[in-house]
């Protein structure tokens, strides 16, 4: 019988599918460190967050803000020596925080990403001062104003649609999405 | 005539309808058509991909299947819109079984996609298809004295293409030197601006913004021109932004490089889009003025 | 007896599995485990099972959806019962709120919602594998 999978494991069954070398492949060379733009603003760097992960530090690596700071710019991946799809791997890791909800109370990221998902497939399209109320909340009022500002100087020009869009085959749409998430019975 | 489907993505409706303006502008000069898919979906950006895969590559897929039937190949002009439409196709060519289980819930739109189509970038149209001769030879009003800085973005250049250049491309300088203006020297033109964390990681992003700003301004830039509007709204946008949380004073106008090929190409700059910026764009005009008056 | 009954979970999420192995292996069935669809297919390949148990989401998202379809399609191992346990509904709430999993799209021959109650589960089990008897018979 096959013994109980580490979270390096659980990591690495997530990306079973990947094209990238598994992350027990990486050499700890900082590449990805260093070439990472948010680098500053994480609490582990990429380097030091593949190293917890294959050392199965579970509890940290789920609670460091690192993974949602991710900007999926790819130069990590790109640069790779060891070939790690890490930008993938930083999916990975929100796709189990989300699915299992250890993602961080106060971060923005995973609410956007539901907010955003939310809207499209009610509509087919995405729509900003449709999303803007759900995740809004949890800005600081700096930002919260900050953000008020722009958008009302973006309207002026003329650069925020006054209407949500949607797509014209909206019950086609929804019902190819639930062949693919078998959920909603009842719509 | 040269065809190609067209996607403009959610921002091009509004938020980047000079963009889209303009592509449309500049195309046609140069006997391009563009034809918008008929009824696409939003393509995620980067979040459907925190959530599902494989739902992200079936919204992306229904768009490349609409362009699929026309029997066209597709054209983005929003970077994220091209890296999601190029990993899908991507993968629907290496992974047989996810294709088939993506086309299984594509006929629920009578749609069927099987990746026979190529995805390209706006720009690469203007690189491949058009070309920097033809482009100098369509230039009426050189943008000469103009120095303008060539911001690749992050993911035009990241979906792992396999080629080397990727560290270190130039066509987008070229582009602009067949404009008749100067590329600044501009070593941060493939870092990330951070669009996707705008909204969730404030602070970071708009740290991101002031790196590239300040990289165009030390390096002589009048104008930065980009090729995807979440790059053009997070530099332009919120630069007042970047300006209040870190006591700078940046004022650098930030146009798409269709809007900038559209003057050098004669077309006026309203059919460009121009005039809906928050940072002004007329330092990049009088730059252009006084040799227009001689 | 239940003895050489084999069944085979397959499912990511490595405390859920060892809690419902635990329970199988109890009431007297030989189970065997895999973490991902690629390991579940070769097992699918090796063994002859008599039921599987298959969760949802799982890899790059709902892989479980895509697992059943094959099974479905392979005139062998569509014999196989399959048992769907999933937290779905909890993990992907947001899309349709409130909302159960959707039957109609799934090809496969019952669907359990995590958490699941110990009886309720052999009971399920037992009644497939029995449906499967008879179809065999």
């Amino acid at each position: 019988m096959t013994s109980k999978p580490t979270f390096r494991d659980e990591i690495a069954n997530l990306l079973y599918a990947s094209q990238g070398s598994p992350t027990n492949a990486c050499i700890q060379c900082g590449t990805c460190s260093g070439t990472c733009p948010v680098a500053n603003y994480m609490d582990q760097t990429p380097r030091r967050l593949i190293g917890m992960i294959n050392a199965n530090l579970k509890e940290d690596v789920l609670d460091c803000n690192t993974y949602w700071f991710c900007a999926s710019c790819y130069h990590c991946t790109v640069r790779c020596p060891a070939d790690i799809d890490i930008a993938g791997v930083m999916y990975a890791i929100k796709r189990y925080s989300i699915w299992n909800k250890t993602y961080r109370e106060d971060l923005v990221g995973p609410r956007f990403s539901e907010a955003f998902m939310k809207t499209v497939i009610r509509s087919g399209r995405s729509y900003e001062p449709l999303l803007a109320p759900t995740y809004m909340f949890h800005f600081g009022p700096k930002e919260f104003f900050n953000e008020a500002v722009n958008a009302s100087k973006m309207m002026l020009k003329g650069r925020i649609p006054v209407l949500p869009p949607r797509i014209k085959r909206l019950d086609n749409f929804k019902n190819m999405v639930k062949k693919i998430i078998p959920l909603g019975e009842n719509s | 005539m040269k065809k190609f489907a067209y996607f403009p993505g959610c921002s091009l409706e509004k938020m980047a309808s000079s963009y889209h303006k303009s592509a449309l502008e500049t195309t046609k000069y140069f006997d391009i058509e563009l034809q918008e898919l008929d009824d696409w979906n939003c393509c995620g950006a980067t979040t459907y991909f925190h959530l599902d895969e494989i739902l992200a590559n079936t919204l992306v897929a229904r768009n490349l299947a609409l362009a699929e039937k026309e029997g066209l190949d597709l054209v983005a002009p929003c970077s994220a819109c091209y890296k999601n439409a190029y990993f899908t196709t991507k993968y629907f060519r290496k992974d047989p079984e996810l294709a088939e289980h993506i086309n299984f819930a594509l006929e629920e739109d009578d749609l069927h996609f099987d990746a026979k189509i190529d995805v390209y970038h706006l720009i690469e149209i203007f690189v491949n298809d058009v070309g920097a001769e033809k482009i100098k030879e369509g230039v009426q009003n050189p943008l000469e004295g103009l120095v303008i800085a060539p911001y690749y973005g992050c993911q035009i250049e990241r979906p792992g293409k396999g080629v080397p250049e990727s560290e270190d491309p130039s066509y987008f300088e070229d582009l602009i030197s067949a404009m008749g203006a100067k590329p600044a020297y501009f070593p941060e033109r493939l870092r990330c601006c951070g669009g996707s964390l705008i909204m969730t990681s404030r602070v970071p992003a708009l740290d991101m913004v002031k790196v590239l700003l300040a990289s165009a301004e030390r390096n002589g830039a009048h104008v930065i021109a980009t090729a995807c509007p979440l790059c053009q709204v997070n530099l332009e946008c919120y630069q007042s932004a970047v300006n209040e949380e870190f006591g700078t004073d940046f004022n650098l106008p930030v146009l798409y490089f269709t809007q900038l090929l559209g003057l050098a190409l004669g077309i006026a700059p309203d059919k460009l889009g121009i005039g809906a910026e928050l940072v002004s764009a007329a330092p990049v005009f009088n730059k252009l003025l006084p040799k227009e008056a001689s | 007896m239940t003895k050489d009954i084999q069944l085979l979970i397959v499912d990511d999420d490595p405390d859920y599995v060892e809690g419902i192995q635990t329970i199988l292996v109890k009431a007297g069935y030989a189970v065997d485990v895999a973490y991902n669809p690629k390991e579940g297919f070769e097992a699918l390949g090796n063994k002859r099972y008599d039921l599987l148990l298959l969760d949802i989401m799982m890899g790059r998202g709902a892989e479980g959806v895509m697992m059943a379809r094959k099974i479905n399609k392979d005139p062998e191992l569509r014999k196989i019962p399959v048992l769907i346990i999933t937290g779905i509904r909890e993990q992907m709430a947001f899309l349709f709120p409130g909302q159960p999993v959707h039957p109609r799209f799934l090809p496969t021959d019952e669907v359990l919602e995590k958490p699941v109650e110990p009886d309720l589960l052999l009971e399920k089990v037992r009644h497939l594998l029995d449906l499967a008897d008879e179809k065999n018979e």
